[in-house]
């Protein structure tokens, strides 16, 4: 059996792919920057065009790639797996250069804690040290029956280089995976873990203050962002807007960032759905949208800050459509990676 | 008021857009819908990609990265990523030529 194959970009880089592994997956952990925001073939931002040689596509209905697109060649990086040395021809940028080439391990769980009434933060351990940026994500592959998920690691890399990964994952109403992970994931269960991924990841040589907006279990790479600032001694200042559909749904957000200096991130969360409101959570937030809020609330002027977003995807969408469009907040202060 | 050549009619099949580069402008598209001509910048106001090499459809051009559309006639960007609008020019056709007014 062949140790891999070899791939090769119209613009002369070439690397190895190993059995299994995707064109993406490949190429980053060769150093490349290949363009990709998801890993899961709904963006469209990995296309790549086959020049020669064929692939198995993992998901060949993936809603990023137009039946056209295919028509004419297109695949996505993220869905190919090589059946053989391939010729292709893809987007790279500097952006997209990993700072710590992803790679894959076992992780044991080895602790769960509701953190809501559907949000379960997970932690894993690793032999190999955790090593990621805040803000990024891990590409979680569970055996029997296969599934991938991607999810975003909620604590900060620990200085020790201990092999720690948290994760927050929401139960989804009728999510077989989801249901996996916090009903049937007990310590001791193993799966494989590969990381680190993603774009929106927190800049540290930008001293502009920080806004954090999150929404459901988009709070876990916001929460690892306000953690590591936390932690350093010279940061920004930084503000962090939750949306949550009732009370219930807004975990306690001083308590899970546990700050050494809590005064830093200015804490406040919306709920979008204040009908929801029961005798055993009573309405004590303010109604609204979370971007509606920010809008309202956040002091001076919004070019002045830094924006990092994760959430749902009409969160995401309302939030830059405001910041951008109605605020002149240039793009390139913005930072989120779309999930769907 | 400056009026610029960008390509002859024939060189843009109905149907579909042509990237041309005139010098001290960005690159543009020229888009012909039905015999009408249309110019914006070719470079989506949300990423990198070029526009001539999405697909167009009901007046509008879907672009070939992350697939934000724009309408064509006025440059609205019509769904996410993008919501910047495109710039768009005011465009005459002369003895068989595409032109634009800057």
């Amino acid at each position: 059996m062949r140790a891999g194959f070899r791939i090769e970009l119209a613009s002369g880089e070439a690397f190895t792919c190993a059995p299994g592994d995707t064109v993406l997956g490949a190429g980053l952990r060769h150093g490349l920057g290949l363009a990709y925001e998801c890993n899961a073939g709904a963006c469209g931002s990995c296309k790549l065009e086959l020049l020669a040689g064929t692939v198995h596509e993992v998901y060949p209905d993936a809603p990023g790639l137009r039946p056209k697109e295919r028509e004419k060649g297109k695949r996505l990086a993220c869905q190919c797996v090589p059946l053989e040395d391939l010729r292709i021809k893809m987007r790279t940028g500097a952006d997209y250069v990993p700072a710590i080439p992803p790679s894959r391990r076992t992780a044991r769980l080895v602790a769960r804690r509701a953190v809501t009434h559907d949000l379960m933060e997970l932690t894993f351990e690793t032999d190999d040290a955790a090593r990621f940026l805040p803000g990024q994500y891990a590409l979680l592959h569970l055996a029997a029956p296969i599934a991938t998920r991607a999810y975003s690691m909620s604590n900060v890399p620990g200085a020790a280089g201990e092999g720690r990964w948290q994760f927050i994952v929401r139960r989804v109403p009728g999510g077989l995976v989801s249901a996996r992970l916090c009903d049937e994931f007990t310590p001791g269960a193993t799966l494989e873990l590969d990381a680190p991924y993603g774009i929106a990841h927190y800049r540290a040589g930008v001293m502009r203050p920080i806004v954090c907006v999150a929404g459901g279990s988009g709070l876990a790479p916001m929460l690892a962002i306000v953690r590591e600032l936390a932690a350093r001694a010279e940061a920004p200042p930084a503000f962090l807007f939750y949306g949550g559909r009732s009370a219930r749904d807004v975990p306690d957000l001083a308590a899970e960032i546990g700050a050494a200096d809590p005064a830093r991130t200015a804490i406040s969360a919306v709920v979008s759905m204040p009908g929801l409101a029961s005798e055993e959570h009573p309405l004590t937030l303010p109604a609204g949208l979370v971007h509606e809020h920010l809008a309202r609330s956040l002091p001076g002027a919004f070019a002045a800050y830094e924006y990092y977003l994760a959430g749902p995807p009409p969160m995401i969408e309302a939030c830059v459509r405001m910041l951008v469009a109605d605020h002149g907040v240039p793009p390139t202060q913005i930072h989120f990676d779309r999930f769907f | 008021m400056p009026s610029v050549m960008l390509c002859r009619v024939e060189e843009v099949a109905c149907g579909t857009a042509l990237r041309v580069e005139p010098e001290g402008l960005p690159p543009l598209a020229v888009f012909n819908l039905d015999g009408e001509f249309f110019v914006m910048d070719d470079t989506c106001s949300h990423g990198e990609a070029s526009l001539c090499d999405g697909e167009i459809e009901d007046g509008q051009i879907d672009c070939p990265w992350h697939h934000a559309r724009f309408c064509i006639r006025t440059g609205k960007a019509l769904t996410f990523p993008a919501v910047v609008p495109q710039k768009t020019y005011a465009v005459s056709v002369e003895a068989g030529e595409v032109r634009i007014e800057l």
